[in-house]
């Protein structure tokens, strides 16, 4: 029987030394440290850019450790705020309304990301059908979206608004405590810490050396005795319920959300920070999601117009030149130098 | 009503929708079943044809010779992305997926800073005329007979000349083809520059009907890629005119009954249950049909 600890150290990921722990905890008590000495409009800002993070998190476990890329995962981010928004707008008077949209959107994303995946794992199609049919399913989303305008697109008391977006979302709240501003900000880096030891434990279970030995060999994983296909779908299941988490944690901390959440500029950009970070390491992803959403955010937020040249070039560049991720070879390197300073503390 | 006038503008309708579908598709199959590369660029590529048609129509040039010209300008262009990026990612096809879809956003985007997000639009040559109730457009019914040129063109390219022979060669074992002296890279390069010329083709044949706009590539993925995935990469041209056929039959009648949205979600559906029911596609499908048949009949 393996513990926690040796679950969460065990080689599926980087950083398992005791200097690299120390930075992590240090890390950590900077973010906690950080709404006191910071306005509301920053810290609202990082908390952006912290839920972000369980979406990139999805890609890097279905991309980087099962080998199966989605160009769609937004559509399940989407989903999900809508489906929050539609429960927790109809039972704004009752206190359990956002916890019943929080179940609902989840349920809503692991049931389209459940049957999606049904199709194309137990098809066994080729590798590249899977990132194009899921890119297919969010640009249909977003059409459908944006044609919502209009009182008929009425559910119970909320509009889905169309490509204007549906507003007024409420706050995520528990009893009669309402997470907004610096609880809000507590609250996204609790659940981030959660999904990444959570997923650290995951790729480090038998079930995570499954996952990795189908991303590097699907056939002879199969003819070790493993399902493939059933453990791609909870894979794939799995990772659209990361992308809802962000969704649900987006439209609880805008209030609103759009169609173009769902359109094709939002669906590159998960593709965009697990490819960044590393397709092989969980941290790497959750630092180049978290610096990414900074970078494009203040370009935005800036009206600068070539934040999506900028952003593409990265990804072209990226993939040219760091094919295994810039933070991981950054990470690599860091490793290297501290190695040859203390050799003793290597294992 | 007649049942004939109803009967020719259903026939119009499925024509011009497979016409469509196999007009956005062509150029992506071609790379994909030659080289197993999905260019995610591909609407890009796309829309710089409708460009350059936009262009050069507009200083005076005829228009079908710049659509012609499209052809040659972005499989210009096709070539270098070929030599400087795609390249690398031989071998490697979801790193093709994410590098070509990085080039997508610089190219949309770059083409939004450089030339603003409007065009001129070009006025739709031929003009209409109708029967019975219905009208039917001249320049759609051209298109039509384009895409039947384009399919015998490919099929003469790929069956009757040298650089066939040697491209089908480089698809099945690039290897031994190499060490019988065909110059593999430049049948890539070649292979790519044709797929982009093709598509650069189709968007500047198309450009007449739609808005030019930087991101007008993007109405091309969905049918695109749905074509590609019905049709597999067995053999990519029949698959592609057997998924275009089919999607249309799918398309025509339901997007006639229930709206263009409901028309594309009907597609989605149709490419998911085909791929349940055949993964590689319908030309895998056709092939084993018909091999069976040959080994039949050779019995």
């Amino acid at each position: 029987m393996r513990t926690i600890v040796d679950l969460i150290s065990g080689g599926a990921d980087i950083g398992r030394t005791r200097v690299f722990w120390i930075g992590f905890g240090v890390i950590v008590l900077l973010f906690l440290l950080y709404p006191t000495q910071a306005s509301a409009f920053r810290v609202s800002n990082v908390s952006f850019y912290l839920l972000n993070i369980p979406l990139g998190l999805g890609m890097a476990l279905l991309w980087g450790y099962c080998g199966v890329l989605s160009f769609g995962h937004v559509a399940y981010f989407g989903i999900a705020g809508y489906i929050y928004g539609i429960i927790a707008g109809n039972m704004s008077e009752n206190t359990l309304g956002p916890l019943a949209g929080v179940a609902g959107g989840l349920l809503a994303s692991a049931i389209v990301a459940g049957i999606f995946g049904y199709f194309v794992f137990y098809a066994r199609v080729q590798k590249w059908i899977i990132p194009i049919l899921t890119l297919v399913l969010t640009l249909l989303l977003e059409t459908f979206l944006g044609q919502t305008a209009g009182y008929q697109w009425r559910i119970g008391s909320v509009l889905l608004g169309g490509y204007n977006g549906m507003t007024g979302i409420p706050w995520f709240r528990l009893g009669g405590f309402v997470f907004e501003g610096y609880s809000f900000f507590y609250l996204c880096v609790v659940v981030v810490l959660a999904c990444y030891f959570g997923l650290r434990m995951l790729v480090n279970s038998n079930f995570g050396q499954v996952i990795v030995a189908i991303r590097e060999d699907e056939l002879r994983t199969e003819l070790l005795g493993y399902d493939i296909r059933a453990r791609q779908w909870v894979v794939f299941v799995i990772s659209a319920m990361l992308a809802g988490l962000s969704g649900l944690l987006y439209v609880q901390w805008g209030n609103y959300i759009t169609p173009s959440q769902v359109g094709l500029l939002q669906a590159v950009l998960p593709v965009i920070w697990t490819a960044v970070g590393g397709t092989t390491s969980l941290l790497a992803v959750v630092i180049s999601a978290f610096a990414l959403n900074w970078v494009t955010f203040t370009l935005s937020s800036q009206g600068n117009q070539y934040a999506m040249v900028i952003i593409g070039a990265l990804l072209v560049v990226t993939m040219l030149f760091f094919p295994r991720g810039i933070i991981v070879m950054v990470a690599e390197w860091l490793g290297r130098l501290i190695a040859r300073r203390a050799p003793s503390s290597q294992p | 009503m007649d049942v004939l006038p109803l009967a020719l503008s259903l026939l119009y309708q499925f024509m011009t929708g497979a016409a469509f579908f196999f007009l956005a598709a062509v150029g992506l199959v071609i790379i994909l079943g030659m080289m197993n590369i999905i260019n995610l660029a591909h609407g890009e590529l796309m829309m710089i044809g409708a460009y350059t048609a936009t262009i050069t129509y507009h200083a005076g040039v005829p228009f079908w010779l710049s659509v012609i010209l499209s052809f040659f300008v972005v499989a210009a262009f096709g070539a270098v992305l070929e030599l400087l990026i795609v390249r690398r990612f031989y071998g490697r096809e979801l790193g093709a997926l994410v590098v070509t879809w990085g080039v997508s956003l610089v190219l949309g985007q770059g083409t939004l800073l450089f030339f603003g997000p409007f065009m001129p639009s070009i006025k739709i040559p031929g003009g209409s005329f109708s029967y019975g109730v219905f009208s039917y457009s001249a320049y759609w019914l051209i298109l039509v007979l384009i895409s039947l040129l384009l399919v015998l063109g490919l099929w003469w390219l790929y069956n009757r000349t040298p650089y066939g022979l040697q491209a089908k060669a480089t698809m099945q074992n690039a290897e031994m083809a190499k060490s019988l002296g065909v110059r593999t890279s430049r049948i890539y390069t070649l292979t790519f520059s044709l797929g982009a010329g093709l598509a650069g083709l189709s968007g500047a044949l198309m450009a007449p009907t739609l808005t030019i706009a930087p991101f007008m590539g993007q109405q091309f993925i969905v049918p695109a890629f749905i074509t590609v995935v019905v049709g597999g990469t067995a053999n990519v041209i029949a698959g592609a005119v057997a998924s275009s056929a089919f999607l249309a039959a799918v398309k025509t009648p339901i997007g006639m009954a229930f709206g263009a949205f409901s028309g594309t979600v009907a597609l989605l559906l149709a490419a998911l249950i085909i791929i349940r029911i055949m993964p590689d596609g319908i030309s895998a499908s056709l092939q084993k049909f018909f091999n069976r048949r040959a080994g039949r009949t050779a019995q």
